[in-house]
């Protein structure tokens, strides 16, 4: 049963105001978001391209700090937090998938996955049986040892999702994850979003396009710097 | 942990991009190599002239005394008498006879074979202070040679075999000819013993072809009224050479009635010391001057280092939004410098080491490479990689996540 009481506040995000001050010119991205996301939901942030959205993305993902307002993310306020320490916690509780995919280059898939464990200063043998299990997770337990450049793009985005994954982190933070795939693959990696969400991890998604959108179940629309909208998904 | 990941990272580096890499590495591998060449050569050298000292004999020394007015007579000479009287008086100190070591051109001849030599006079013990000088056949002059009615002598093994061929020279008769400034001389001589030269290839190279040796009695060539100019002396081991050199110089000025400031020493020690400094000296200067060009190196590095830093922009930006510190990435950045730079150290040394041997294969001398100059000189090359490579590894540290991600 769903007692709504028990399942924490993953992120809160309270009056986040974030202003780029570049010397002639003063751009608000972010003029004064409130935003709870519970653990374990699954949220869309969609927006055109000015909205506010990747600022926003930034913030939550700790590489960025606000200008004003509070972020309290797993109950850490990040405001208070040094730049060194956020680095930390982006590794613990942050997953990142982005749109293009950023694996290291001429570097196998097995040891792509490896890296957030790297810097978690994971034992070495611990690693090598986390990544291996997690390639399998994602449908690449045969690619292991491939280049990036070996691999179709939707395996790209595999390999990023496992790389996610790689630390247990509680969020996973999506940005545009299939602005550089054809539909098809497109549609395997919101499914593979979809699977991991039913197995707990909060799942946040950034998006121009109300397809992807489709897959969440929650949307918070961006206008100006502004949410406009945060409604639910409904499923026919 | 994560130096043993930067580590593999960094041969990786090296390894995806073997050309770049190995040009890079150039300035070092020159550098290193420049450097342990020269100071191995510079330290075979020494350790070459030092043995050379020691085949002499290194407790040789001499003395003469210098004439106040420049003009020489008798006063600044020795006789034998006075020679004697040195011996008698520091014979604990010496390994062998105090000697004039008197010498003559002369002609060897069996029959139609003649053989030009210098003819030493030595004394008995003479081969136990000159390790080069080899017995090999009969035995060398003794004590009943000196002043003996027998005439004999010693010949070098080249000579024997020139003048004699197959046949056995112990025991035959030769006619020796000494050059006097009185004219020529001829005596007949029998041969008791053959000697082989052991001189080192360096040595033969350096000497050239010297005229070849061969002993006689050392009262063969000298004579009680006699003046001789310097008496030669083979202080031993154990003996103190500061001591011995002041003991000796005030006997022989209180002896001879002269001022010690004009009693001049001169030992095989002092000049193989000096001669070691000198070498050392200009090793160590042109060492310096070569290692000039690891500093060149470095920049290499350095400018390398820096193209590397802007390529993997996206590379920093990914890792530090996977959680990597700026400290990770300063290090990241710096080992890979250091590694690049010890490697071309590693090549350099193995380049210098090969050089250096097969030379001295060629010249027939045992090279002296120091394990200290090799050690040094790799851990040099990784101190300068990661000074020069500070720069580039702090760029790439400060960059800031976001704008990184964005690079393209």
């Amino acid at each position: 049963m769903d007692n709504k009481k028990d399942i924490k506040d993953i992120i809160v995000l309270q009056d986040i105001h974030k202003t780029y001050d570049t010397g002639a010119l003063e751009v608000k991205a972010l003029r004064g978001i409130n935003l709870t996301i519970k653990q374990g939901e699954y949220v869309a942030i969609m927006g055109q391209s000015g909205s506010g959205k990747s600022t926003m993305m930034n913030i939550l993902g700790c590489l960025d700090t606000a200008t004003s307002g509070k972020y309290y993310l797993d109950g850490i306020d990040i405001t208070k937090e040094k730049k060194e320490k956020l680095s930390y916690i982006r590794n613990k509780k942050i997953g990142f998938v982005f749109q293009s995919f950023n694996l290291i280059p001429r570097t196998s898939a097995i040891k792509n996955v490896e890296l957030p464990m790297i810097y978690a200063k994971v034992g070495r043998n611990e690693r090598r049986k986390r990544a291996e299990e997690l390639l399998k997770k994602v449908g690449l337990g045969a690619r292991m040892n491939h280049m990036p450049n070996e691999v179709s793009g939707g395996q790209r985005q595999r390999i990023a999702i496992a790389r996610a994954l790689a630390n247990n982190p509680p969020i996973i933070l999506a940005d545009e994850p299939t602005g550089n795939l054809d539909t098809a693959s497109s549609i395997e990696i919101m499914e593979l979003f979809t699977e991991l969400n039913n197995e707990g991890a909060t799942v946040i998604v950034v998006t121009h396009e109300d397809d992807i959108a489709e897959f969440t179940k929650r949307i918070v629309r961006f206008k100006d710097g502004q949410i406009i909208s945060d409604t639910k998904v409904v499923k026919d | 942990m994560l130096i043993l990941e930067n580590l593999k990272l960094a041969l990786s580096a090296i390894r995806i991009n073997k050309m770049r890499s190995f040009l890079t590495m150039l300035g070092m591998i020159i550098g290193i190599s420049s450097v342990i060449s020269i100071v191995s050569i510079g330290d075979t050298m020494r350790s070459v002239m030092a043995d050379q000292y020691k085949a002499v004999g290194s407790g040789l020394a001499y003395v003469y005394i210098r004439s106040e007015n420049g003009y020489y007579s008798n006063n600044e000479s020795f006789t034998l008498d006075d020679i004697e009287k040195i011996e008698n008086t520091f014979k604990d100190n010496l390994d062998y006879h105090v000697t004039t070591r008197s010498s003559s051109k002369v002609t060897v001849a069996n029959g139609r074979n003649s053989s030009s030599v210098s003819a030493v006079g030595i004394q008995d013990g003479y081969e136990k202070v000159t390790p080069t000088v080899k017995l090999i056949k009969g035995r060398m002059i003794d004590e009943s040679d000196q002043n003996g009615e027998k005439m004999n002598i010693v010949l070098e093994e080249t000579t024997a075999n020139e003048i004699f061929g197959n046949n056995e020279p112990i025991g035959k008769q030769i006619k020796v000819t000494f050059d006097n400034y009185n004219g020529k001389e001829t005596k007949e001589m029998n041969v008791v013993g053959v000697y082989r030269s052991e001189q080192s290839a360096i040595m033969k190279l350096l000497m050239g072809t010297a005229t070849k040796e061969a002993f006689v009695a050392e009262s063969l060539l000298t004579s009680p009224d006699g003046s001789y100019f310097s008496p030669y002396f083979y202080k031993n081991k154990d003996t103190n050479s500061a001591v011995f050199k002041e003991r000796i110089v005030n006997y022989i000025a209180r002896i001879k009635n002269v001022k010690p400031e004009n009693v001049i020493y001169y030992s095989a020690e002092e000049e193989s010391g000096t001669i070691d400094s000198i070498m050392s000296g200009l090793s160590a200067a042109v060492g310096a001057i070569a290692a000039i060009s690891l500093v060149v190196g470095g920049i290499g590095i350095m400018n390398i280092m820096l193209v590397s830093v802007t390529e993997r922009t996206r590379e920093i930006g990914i890792r530090k939004a996977l959680g990597a510190r700026t400290k990770d990435i300063l290090m990241q950045f710096l080992i890979e410098s250091a590694i690049i730079s010890a490697v071309g150290g590693i090549i350099g040394t193995v380049l210098a080491a090969s050089i250096v041997m097969i030379g001295g294969r060629i010249a027939g001398i045992s090279v002296v490479i120091k394990p200290q100059v090799v050690i040094g000189a790799v851990i040099f090359s990784a101190f300068v990689g990661i000074f020069f490579g500070m720069y580039p590894a702090g760029k790439a540290a400060k960059k800031d996540p976001i704008e990184a991600l964005r690079y393209e």
